[in-house]
């Protein structure tokens, strides 16, 4: 069989797969694209595309809405991930020393990963509730006056912070540990050799053999943070005012409370490109260095 | 591989170009007003788009329209889409239905605020030419105006919702005080039951960034007679009254007499609050009756009055409450368009509206039934003290009302958790009301 035989053939066996793709994934994409630069108009039984803008990408980045959210997104993403990652290394740390147990601890740390977001924030709604909620009681009995934990802007983001943490550490916790089993042991036998301690053989030795690794869980969790929408839909609704607004909750509600459909498109595009952006510095910066400690 | 990436590209751009132009064919309304006056004769199935009304007895009320409304109609079927009961999910919701030219649900229940965002974006079919000249005379005139956007009606009336001042009777007696006609009045009263120990919050209301923030924002500005738009439906928030609504808001925060948590309550975390026995006085629409007198649910049941909302001192009580509610809209792609108009009329006919009056914690829509003896023999306070009240729209007749609303209940949360002035918000909310009618809030 000649080769642009084979490769004719291959491509028929694809293109199932390929037309799905295109259109459950391309279409979609490349239609709110497009629709972010149309002035689209609803009419019974269709729509209309009155004309070609940039009016919706002009009002959504002057926006101090979109700004707000912006900064709540970015400021949301880069906490939980540096916190998730510290945190999540930590555990993997323990659980890799861990003997016959592991198993037990591992089943008991991916409990909140197991869980279903929107019901993991309603249970945690519960516990912030200003009314009956555990977690103001308790408060209340160490501060001595009752708190108002989602009330207020910097408590709502903690809150947020602590449920998204509390989620999804397992999750880099058990990729890290991954990472972890696949270092060889001679290598710590090497350093051990040399006379490196623990803290020297953790930054020489450990540290940079999880990088990729790290990295990629880096990558999944700055792509989830940043499209964060359960979490404040369920406990703030973005508030108070607008302070937990992400830009996935307002591109929520221009899309579709506002039905301001070429708007909607926009905020949803513009986070698609920052995150995209975002993602490709880091890839970026972190093959820079990972070259740099390949030469060193 | 290059040749086969940009095959790949024009591709999903023609795909994504033809879906652009096929959805661009729309109906004329006159071949679907035409269809829409004529009942149909064959059998048809509709779906009917319904949230949970609340039920006094436990019969499904729904199940009960739809099956009196089968007898009158035996060729025609109705199934139930069960819908979400918080307002802005349920738009969202069924808007995704509506916008991508779904044929059902054929009719929805939908609150009073969306006729005109939906009628300015073709997801309600226009019906005051399927009406009869005299269709409005039984319904309130408040209705009339949140149901119409520029001269077309876009929705039936169902049921209404209205607010009202809950009070524990119980404890009033025994401090010896009346049921509060002014703020001022309640402020006080609330502090000294609380300072007494009778309860811990004196106030509870809904103070969460939604509509139900609105609604109460809505309602004090009334009771300082402070417009939020003009005649002419320019931005008119502003100046004293405006300023001493939101201050009354601060208010009950600051003393002490609502709990700082409100600015996170929506109306079941304020009735679970009241119903719990943790507060004096409650604002909540009529339906939370049912609740606050049902002993299964409510630990206060037999020690709650209702009342009009008290007003201002100087005022008096005007019992202002919005005119909240929900309607039957019908979708203009539905296959069935003379069986969803019947439907939605049949709903607010007076045999749907006696169904809703006998079974269902809701006020019926139609006036005449809320003076039948049947009424009184239901027993519930609201219904009675319905026609006391003075009904006020929020201002709903414009196609941006949702970014409106966000201006006032996010500047509103902002006073009520101390983090604004009342000035400053008022200042801030009239800017943002300015920019939403502009057309470029988000």
């Amino acid at each position: 069989m000649s080769r642009r035989r084979r490769a004719r053939t291959g491509w028929l066996f694809a293109s199932p797969a390929l037309l799905a793709i295109t259109a459950v994934t391309v279409f979609p994409v490349l239609f709110s694209v497009l629709l972010s630069f149309a002035d689209v108009r609803l009419e019974y039984g269709g729509f209309r595309i009155l004309s070609l803008t940039g009016d919706h990408y002009a009002a959504v980045l002057s926006s101090p809405e979109w700004r707000q959210a912006l900064a709540f997104t970015f400021g949301f993403t880069a906490v939980t991930v540096l916190l998730e990652l510290v945190l999540g290394t930590a555990a993997a740390l323990v659980l890799e020393r861990l003997g016959a147990a592991r198993g037990w601890v591992l089943a008991v740390l991916l409990l909140p990963w197991a869980l279903i977001n929107v019901v993991a924030a309603q249970l945690w709604g519960y516990l912030y509730n200003g009314t009956y909620g555990g977690l103001t009681w308790l408060f209340t009995q160490i501060l001595g006056h009752q708190p108002d934990i989602l009330g207020q802007p910097a408590s709502a983001m903690g809150a947020m912070v602590v449920v998204d943490v509390w989620k999804t550490t397992p999750f880099v916790a058990i990729v890290v540990l991954a990472g972890l089993m696949l270092i060889p042991g001679d290598v710590y036998e090497a350093a051990e050799i040399d006379g490196a301690g623990t803290w020297t053989t953790f930054w020489k030795v450990t540290l940079p053999q999880l990088r990729p690794i790290m990295a990629i869980a880096v990558l999944f969790r700055i792509l989830q943070a940043f499209g964060i929408f359960d979490l404040p839909f369920v406990l703030t609704q973005g508030g108070p005012g607008t302070a937990t607004e992400s830009l996935a909750i307002l591109g929520y509600k221009t899309l579709f409370q506002n039905l301001a459909i070429g708007r909607g498109a926009a905020v949803a595009t513009t986070t698609a490109v920052i995150v995209i952006t975002c993602c490709l510095l880091f890839l970026r910066v972190f093959k820079a260095q990972a070259d740099e400690g390949g030469r060193a | 591989m290059a040749l086969s990436r940009r095959t790949l590209l024009v591709s999903g751009l023609a795909a994504a170009g033809a879906g652009l132009t096929s959805g661009c064919a729309g109906k004329p309304l006159d071949t679907l007003l035409t269809q829409a006056a004529q009942v149909p004769r064959t059998p048809a199935t509709l779906t009917w788009w319904v949230s949970e009304i609340p039920s006094r007895k436990g019969p499904v009320v729904a199940d009960l329209i739809i099956r009196a409304f089968e007898r009158r109609h035996p060729q025609i079927r109705v199934r139930k889409s069960n819908a979400l009961s918080a307002t802005d999910s349920n738009r969202a919701a069924v808007t995704t239905q509506l916008a991508g030219a779904s044929p059902t649900p054929d009719v929805y229940l939908g609150d009073t605020t969306w006729p005109a965002q939906f009628g300015s974006n073709s997801l309600a079919l226009p019906l005051q030419t399927l009406l009869p000249k005299d269709f409005w005379d039984g319904y309130p005139a408040a209705l009339r105006r949140v149901s119409e956007y520029r001269g077309a009606v876009y929705a039936l009336p169902f049921f209404t919702d209205s607010a009202f001042l809950y009070y524990r009777k119980d404890l009033l007696a025994k401090h010896g005080r009346p049921v509060p006609r002014t703020w001022e009045e309640l402020v006080r009263t609330a502090r000294t039951v609380q300072r007494a120990g009778d309860a811990p919050y004196g106030f509870l209301w809904q103070g969460s960034v939604s509509e139900s923030l609105t609604c109460n924002v809505a309602e004090f500005l009334a009771d300082a007679e402070a417009p939020v738009l003009d005649g002419a439906g320019r931005v008119a928030l502003g100046g004293a009254g405006a300023e001493r609504a939101f201050a009354m808001m601060r208010e009950f925060t600051e003393t002490g007499v609502t709990p700082a948590t409100v600015g996170t309550y929506v109306e079941a975390d304020s009735q679970d609050a009241f119903t719990g026995g943790r507060g004096v006085f409650l604002r909540n629409w009529s339906y939370a009756w049912g609740n606050a007198a049902d002993r299964s649910v409510s630990k206060v049941a037999g020690r709650v009055g209702v009342a009009p909302r008290p007003g201002f001192a100087g005022d008096g009580p005007r019992g202002v409450s919005c005119a909240g509610g929900w309607s039957n809209f019908v979708n203009p792609n539905s296959r069935h368009l003379g069986a969803a108009v019947a439907f939605a009329r049949f709903c607010a006919g007076e045999e749907a509206q006696m169904i809703l009056l006998k079974n269902a914690g809701v006020i019926p829509a139609l006036d005449e039934v809320l003076s039948r003896p049947e009424a009184r023999a239901v027993g519930d306070p609201t219904l009675t003290g319905v026609r006391q009240l003075h009904l006020v729209a929020r201002p709903v007749q414009s196609p941006y009302y949702p970014e409106v609303s966000k201006a006032l209940y996010t500047r509103a949360n902002a006073v009520i958790g101390g983090r604004t002035t009342p000035a400053q918000a008022v200042r801030a909310a009239r800017a943002d009301i300015r920019t939403a009618l502009e057309g470029r809030a988000l």
